[in-house]
This record gives structure tokens, sequence and C-alpha cells, in this order.
């Protein structure tokens, strides 16, 4: 397909500078991410972080006020209609229009799009057990937002953008909205078919993101690989026999003690303070990963550290 | 083969993809996954684990040019038969890495030598037991 020869080489998304306030309030300064096609991109942030702000750019429901965002290399702004065609959102508060059925919404979204996978429609409908008939002002929460998912992954457009998908919504719901996004949307081209999802819930979509952009205060803190930054970020703890007498910890990002105890937080050195808590033999040494997510809350320590 | 036999831990901080190789290296190895039995396919593997398909496919890939498994088209991947096809200094210098991991955990835990090596018999008798056992009668 040319239009897959076009897009390879583009990233799927390239934000850089990005600022947008609202009135005085600056919600994004001087934004840069770069989301490369094919990947599970990860876009954390607490509330108010702008996370929001900058996924409302990238569909133009908001103009930057400076910086650039492109979009399969478009410019979301001149070329809305080429952009928006080739991608779909799901916001973190679903409205249908009430008086419509299941049905009825189904068809009036597959309406604008030129491709439909009725396929994946009827089975994402029997998996989730919606009742076709059923009018959207009398579905929960957790409804909404499954059909939500059908009316984005059916087009199996290129990108799929996801606003907090999963806040509010019980343990099984959520459960299957993940599994729908690695299963259904990624069952054909995968090579081809991006997901950037804004969450503060990251354990939940730990294992399918491949990269992430942790955003504060309106701009980009830490970009990593989830792999590398797993491989980075250590906390090793350590129990002595005897509260020892000194330790060379330089490089540590963050040294707690504990009587006996000592937990340190190692920033991509931990072989070299593991070989020195084993010179003081101790009784315990234990090193493990962070985890996204305990990642996302040290982030503010990290960036102050200069990372 | 299903994927119940494995386990992702994003604590270990080794790749998740490497994680995947070496559990259905040891699947291989301790008669879990036989020669000329199937993978699972991706996608289904991918949603259980609930990890990106990209990862799965990278793994097998990692099995493919390690020569652990094999892909025909339209068909799946499919352990291999036989032997790797490593120089054995090359399969030696994989497994010392292993070793020396054993051995510091051992230093910490204060296992000595004696016991160690007890240990490590124990186990070579334990898999060569299961592995004579899942061996199909003929």
């Amino acid at each position: 397909m040319k239009r897959n020869d076009i897009s390879m080489n583009k990233p799927a998304i390239e934000i850089s500078g990005l600022t947008r306030c609202y009135g005085k309030l600056e919600a994004v300064h001087g934004l840069n991410l770069k989301v490369r096609a094919g990947g599970c991109y990860g876009f954390f942030g607490r509330n108010g972080a702008g996370k929001t702000t900058t996924i409302k750019c990238l569909l133009n429901l908001l103009r930057p006020q400076s910086g650039t965002v492109r979009v399969f290399g478009l410019d979301p702004q001149k070329e809305e209609v080429a952009v928006k065609s080739r991608l779909a959102y799901v916001p973190d508060a679903v409205a249908f229009y009430p008086w419509m059925t299941v049905r009825d919404t189904l068809n009036y979204f597959a309406s604008f799009r030129q491709h439909w996978n009725r396929e994946i429609e009827s089975d994402l409908l029997k998996r989730f057990g919606l009742n076709l008939g059923q009018k959207a002002a009398s579905m929960s929460k957790g409804q909404k937002t499954q059909l939500a998912l059908i009316t984005a992954v059916c087009p199996e457009p290129e990108l799929l953008v996801l606003d907090e998908p999963t806040s509010g919504l019980d343990p099984i719901v959520r459960r299957e909205f993940i599994e729908t996004v690695i299963g259904a949307y990624q069952s054909s081209d995968p090579e081809n078919r991006t997901v950037f999802v804004s969450t503060h819930l990251i354990s939940e979509f730990e294992g399918l993101i491949d990269r992430f952009t942790i955003i504060e205060q309106g701009r980009d803190l830490l970009t990593m690989d989830a792999d590398g930054a797993r491989d980075r970020f250590k906390k090793i703890s350590a129990r002595f026999a005897e509260t020892p007498a000194k330790f060379d910890l330089t490089g540590a990002l963050r040294v707690r003690h504990s009587g006996r105890e000592v937990e340190i937080l190692a920033n991509g050195n931990s072989e070299r303070l593991l070989a020195e808590l084993r010179s003081h033999r101790p009784e315990d040494l234990r090193c493990e990963a962070l985890s996204l997510e305990e990642i996302f809350v040290a982030s503010k320590e990290l960036s102050e550290k200069g990372l | 083969m299903t994927a119940m036999l494995f386990k992702i831990d994003f604590k270990s901080g080794k790749p998740v993809y490497l994680q995947l190789v070496d559990q259905i290296r040891y699947a291989a190895a301790s008669g879990g996954l036989r020669a000329g039995e199937p993978l699972p396919s991706i996608r289904p593997l991918a949603e259980e684990l609930r990890v990106n398909r990209n990862t799965i496919a990278k793994a097998y890939t990692e099995l493919e040019s390690q020569g652990v498994i094999e892909t025909i088209p339209g068909k799946g991947c499919f352990l291999k038969n036989g032997n790797t096809p490593f120089t054995k200094s090359v399969r030696h210098k994989l497994l010392l890495a292993e070793i020396d991991e054993a051995v510091v955990t051992a230093h910490h835990l204060q296992v000595d030598r004696e016991t160690f090596l007890g240990m490590v018999n124990e186990r070579l008798d334990y898999f060569e037991r299961k592995a004579a056992e899942q061996e199909p009668q003929s």
C-alpha cells in the first residue's frame, strides 16, 4: 500500500516546543515528543499535567499557541480530515447521543469511515455482551467505554489515541479493554498500528508499553524505552548483621538507612553499588527493577538530579 | 504448550522479550516443549500475558536466530529438532553467565561449595528424570 510506504519513515506523532495556555494558566509549555509508528507509547502524568491538552492539539480540538504538531507528518490544523481519517480517539469521558441504540451508534460512526471491519464489530459485541437494542442513555460507564472502543477499533486506524481510557472502570472491564487493544486492534498489520495512551493507571499498561514520556507541568520530564528504564532504575536493599560504619554510595539516587538495613535507588550503576554493599558482607541483599509506576512516582526526584 | 507456562516479572529488570526467550529455552530443556511441537501463536499469548505483540514477535525472532525454533510460513513456530547450531565454546559462554549468577547468590546465602555442588547434581538428576518420564514410549 502506497499510504504505508509514505508513513513508514515518518513518526506517527511528532511534537516540538508545543505551548498552549488557558488564559494565564500554562497547560503545556515547550513539550517535545516523538512516537514511532508501530509501537505502543505511554504518556504518563498527574492530573493537570497537560496530557489532555496535548491530545486535543493532535486532534485539532485545540490550536497550539507555539510549537509544531505533526501526525503522520501532517499538520492537523491544515489537513484535519486527512489526519482524522487515519486515527481514532477514545476520550476519558465518553458521550453518545442518548436516544441512539448500540446498533444506531455503530452505524452512525461507521458512516464517517471509509473502512469498517464488521467481523471485529460482531466479535467485540459478543465479547463485551452488549445488547444491540439498548439505548446509550441507559448504558453504564463501562458499557459506554466498551462501545467507544468498538467505534475506535472497527475502522482499523493507523493510530489509536486513548486518553485515560480505563479510569473509573471495574477490573474486569479494564482487563478486557487492554486485551482488546492488544488483540483486536493489532490483529492485522501490527507494524503500522500505533497506540498512544495517556494514563496514570500505569501498572495495567506495563506490558503493553514499549516507550514512554512522563509529562510534568506541561513539560516532558523523562522519555525512555520501558525495558531500558527497568534495567536502569533499580531498588537495592541490604541487611547487615550490625550497622556498618561507612559505605561509598556515591551515584545513588536515594539512600535510606533504617537500623541494620539500607535501601538504595540505583540509576544505571547497580553493579557498582551492589559490589560495594557485598564488600560489607550483608546478611541479605536484594535488587529489583522499578516498575514503570514506581519510576513515574520517583520521576520528580529523577529530574531534580538532572536526568 | 500453553501460555500458562510463562510468567513475566517486570521487577526482574530483564527485558520482557528475553524473559520469554529464557522460559521457552527452559521449557525445551525440561521437556515442557518437545521437538516439533508448536509454540503458542502471537496474538493469544500477547493477550494472555497482556504484553505487546511486538515483544512476543521479538522473542520468537531471537529464538529463531539462536536456532531453537523455526517458523513454518502459514503454520507458526515450532521447536527445532536436535542441537542448537552454536559452537561448543559459545554454548559454554552462555551457560557461564548463569552459573556466575548462581554462585554469587550462593555466596550471599552462605551456601558452601560442597552443598552448592550437591544441589547442582540434584537438579541435573531431577531434569534427567523428568525428561525420561516425558519421553514418548517407543
